[in-house]
């Protein structure tokens, strides 16, 4: 039996470096600009991405990768060695069609395989974290069930919170989910967002002003996680302060063995907007 | 001659003069806040409630003193405004249930019934402050009921109650510090001894003997509208002789015309024109009195006393179709009663069905069939922009009213029956106004409660804290503490010269109070918001919320601005348009 070859999506926001280092194949959703169609993290990465977003007058949109180009990454694979299974690791598909497509190509495919596709219900580093676990036990040659048994556990170990500047993003994106009571309020009010265990984008709670709602989300991870060791990252987009001071406070109030930094893509990033930050957390 | 005992219509006559007595002081009342702000009400409260309880004792005329004073304290009981108005339906509503079934009443029972009224009154506070009405209701029930055992004449035994209810009053200051710094007595007190004066000249009247004759008080104690009071207005009272008093009383009744009606919105082709509620307000204020216009949905409740009820309606037309009109002559009510006729038999259903007809405001109609909300929330709140914050952040309805003009029980039950929900929150917002919301909450069938918010800001915080999908008792907790995790502050013009609290205040200057503090006086707006805001951070905040209301220009609160994010860089920043009447500024630091 092959070595265990882990499949994801450009939405894990796992950095490019990182993904080479461990051999994980991205596939990118894409992000379209009028005309344009720029693959997420291939041609169009996250600065370039605010920019463009700061100058265009018209909100970008979205499409999930088609079943095509997934096969084609299948087929690649397994190419390379035809014994080695494949887990693949995708966006919530209660957000998106990718995980979908995904499974569309499996069955599409002529070849004999083994592939294991797997609905995170999650999103952005939310998965990547697991993405990111099961690339290295991969690495380390673990077997597929001992890595299936592992992302199966860390699903339950992670918690994260996003703070967004608007929410006029999340709506004309059609993710807004379980927050859209908070639609349309003249204060301004800071919505704690996360996903569901359906990996929809639910309102925690809401608060008043930024500094409140990161002590907010610091109660909030504090009741899950207390004392313990645990890891962090945290996701910004580029150009936010916010995200660096969620960062500093986090550091401050738990017992934080490890910490890594993402930026948010393009196609997560299209749909919270500018000065999205997000804490993910996970007991170590 | 003396009178020995009391029956309803005896009882009936001493109520109206006592509420006409209360009317014609009123403003006095109102002039005792203790802080000279341009909303000091006590006065109005008290007068509102007192018409309310006539009102229902007028449409339900017996000679049982019994069913009398039950009609009185029911009308009290709903129509109670401010606490000072739901402290006197208390005590009116221990009286009456005191002299339940009696048909007559004679001084040993009154005494007692005056004293089961100051039991009833202190059981419904939650906190009793000495030296305010409760005081003086304690103390002179306290004399009634040791002296009665000495009288058996009525009369002799309420001037006796008059005079002892005077001399707590004056000793008020005595008993709230906060009193003698500013120099006046309470207000909520003075009201009770104006309504006690009028039960005692009713009562003198009948007796053929003026009461000015009898009359044992020592000069010194003479009227009590000679109490010194700064900047309050001279009390006009009337000297003509007694016995032409109840003419005179007839004629005194200026608004003579009772209206109330609805304006449907949404009924016949007037929808166009855009209801502007203060402005409508001010237009009835020209020509009229005890004005109350409460907005819900589409249905607006007026209630007016005008001497032109035709230009009220034409004024009215513009904005939708007029439903259930009704237009009273209380000078003729007042006659009726007087000349001991019978009162207009339909008139009297309409008085009393005014309750229950009150009840089908709501939108809502009969037969349709509405899945009830978990929960409903009813806010008090005044200025459009509040009202506009609270209705985008999941209050059902907002109750116009706050610092200007407190709504009475009964404006809360119907809004209570007017919301189909399990469990309903109500936000009061102004501390003037919990009691009345409390005992809405106790007479209401439904399940209520009452978050006692005492300003905007908390009612704000409040409802961030709501969430739909919890249980009723966890958002109440939640509601509660996070509306006592804000500093509120708000910024008005001072109405007269006082010192509190080592803040020497000039009239005309602009105060700033700190939750129930004034921290500072200064005949710049822009100075006093200063000041203020510096006292609100002393112990920190991240986030400061200005409300911008009548009063405020949009280049001071630039300037304000400006120089908040110059000396508090950290600080968050949130400038609202409240449109609040009377307080240009309104803060809350969090």
């Amino acid at each position: 039996m092959g070595k265990v070859r882990i499949v994801t999506d450009s939405t894990a926001d796992i950095p490019a470096e990182v993904r080479e280092r461990l051999g994980i194949e991205m596939v990118p959703l894409k992000v379209i600009f009028g005309q344009e169609t720029y693959l997420d993290a291939v041609t169009i990465n996250s600065e370039q991405f605010y920019e463009k977003l700061a100058q265009s007058t018209a909100l970008p949109t979205t499409s999930q990768p088609s079943p095509l180009e997934f096969a084609e990454v299948y087929q690649r694979l397994l190419a390379e060695d035809a014994e080695s299974p494949i887990i693949s690791i995708h966006l919530s598909a209660a957000l998106s069609g990718t995980y979908q497509s995904a499974v569309i190509a499996e069955s599409m495919l002529e070849e004999q395989s083994d592939i294991t596709i797997i609905d995170s219900k999650s999103a952005s580093f939310g998965f990547g974290m697991r993405v990111l676990k099961a690339a290295e036990m991969a690495q380390a040659g673990e077997s597929k069930e001992r890595i299936l048994d592992e992302i199966k556990r860390l699903d339950g170990e992670l918690k994260l919170y996003f703070l967004v500047d608007t929410l006029e993003y999340l709506q004309k994106g059609g993710r807004i989910g379980k927050a859209s009571a908070l639609i349309g309020s003249i204060l301004n009010i800071k919505p704690i967002l996360s996903l569901d265990p359906d990996g929809v984008v639910l309102a925690v709670d809401k608060v008043r002003g930024s500094k409140k709602a990161m002590a907010r989300i610091v109660e909030l991870l504090k009741h899950s996680f207390g004392d313990e060791p645990v890891a962090i990252t945290i996701a910004w987009t580029h150009g936010d302060d916010t995200a660096m001071e969620l960062c500093e406070l986090v550091k401050n109030n738990f017992n934080v063995q490890e910490i890594s930094y993402t930026t948010i893509g393009a196609v997560i990033g299209t749909h919270t907007g500018p000065g999205t930050s997000a804490v993910f957390m996970y007991r170590l | 001659m003396s009178k020995r005992s009391i029956n309803g219509s005896d009882f009936a006559a001493m109520a109206l003069l006592g509420a006409d007595y209360l009317q014609r002081n009123a403003e006095h009342v109102n002039a005792l806040n203790v802080f000279p702000v341009p909303d000091g009400d006590t006065g109005t409260n008290m007068n509102l409630t007192m018409t309310s309880g006539v009102r229902e004792l007028r449409s339900k005329p017996s000679a049982s003193i019994g069913k009398a004073t039950e009609a009185l304290s029911k009308g009290l009981l709903m129509g109670a405004r401010g606490n000072s108005g739901v402290i006197l339906s208390q005590l009116f509503r221990g009286f009456s249930r005191s002299l339940a079934g009696l048909e007559e009443a004679g001084t040993a029972q009154l005494a007692a019934a005056l004293q089961h009224g100051v039991d009833m009154a202190y059981k419904a506070v939650v906190k009793p402050v000495e030296g305010t009405i409760l005081t003086v209701a304690k103390e002179a029930a306290k004399h009634a009921v040791q002296y009665a055992r000495r009288t058996s004449d009525v009369s002799e035994l309420m001037r006796e109650v008059h005079k002892k209810a005077y001399e707590a009053l004056q000793r008020t200051p005595d008993l709230l510090p906060v009193l003698k710094q500013v120099g006046v007595v309470d207000s909520g007190g003075q009201g009770l001894v104006f309504i006690y004066e009028g039960f005692v000249r009713s009562l003198s009247e009948t007796d053929g003997n003026g009461y000015q004759d009898h009359y044992s008080m020592p000069s010194e104690a003479a009227p009590p509208e000679e109490v010194a009071v700064p900047a309050a207005k001279p009390v006009i009272r009337k000297q003509e002789p007694l016995s032409a008093q109840a003419r005179l009383t007839t004629e005194a009744i200026e608004f003579l015309y009772d209206m109330e009606f609805f304006i449907n919105r949404t009924l016949s082709g007037h929808t166009g024109a855009f209801f502007d509620e203060s402005a409508y307000k001010r237009a009835l204020g020209k020509d009229g009195d005890s004005i109350l216009v409460i907005t819900e949905e589409d249905i607006i409740k007026v209630h007016v006393h005008s001497r032109k009820p035709g230009d009220v309606l034409n004024l009215s037309l513009p904005y939708g179709e007029l439903t259930d009109i009704h237009i009273l002559n209380m000078r003729e009510q007042h006659r009726d009663l007087l000349e001991n006729e019978h009162v207009d038999v339909s008139t009297a259903d309409f008085a009393a069905a005014e309750l229950l007809a009150g009840q089908a405001v709501q939108g809502v109609p009969p037969g349709q069939v509405f899945e009830w909300a978990p929960f409903g929330i009813i806010a008090v709140a005044i200025g459009e922009g509040i009202e506009d914050i609270f209705l985008e952040n999941d209050v059902d309805t907002v109750l116009s009213g706050g610092q200007t003009m407190n709504p009475s029980t009964e404006d809360f039950v119907k809004a209570i029956e007017a919301l189909s929900a399990e469990h309903i929150f109500i936000l009061p917002n102004n501390g003037n106004i919990i009691l009345a919301a409390e005992q809405a909450a106790e007479l209401s069938e439904r399940n209520v409660t009452v978050i006692p918010t005492r300003t905007i800001p908390q009612g704000l915080a409040a409802v961030l804290a709501f969430k739909e999908e919890e249980t009723a008792d966890r958002n109440a907790a939640w509601m509660k503490n996070a509306a006592e995790q804000v500093l509120s502050g708000q910024v008005t013009k001072a109405v007269r010269d006082t010192s509190i609290e080592g803040v020497d205040i000039r009239e005309g200057d602009y105060i700033g109070i700190k939750e129930k503090t004034i921290v500072v006086s200064n005949a710049s707006l822009q100075e006093a918001c200063q000041s203020l805001i510096v006292s609100m951070l002393e112990s920190g905040g991240d986030l400061l919320t200005i409300l911008t209301g009548e009063g405020a220009e949009a280049a001071g609160t630039a300037t304000l601005c400006e120089w908040i994010a110059e000396q508090y860089p950290e600080l968050e920043l949130e400038v609202q348009n409240g449109g609040q009447p009377l307080y240009p500024y309104v803060f809350a630091v969090e």
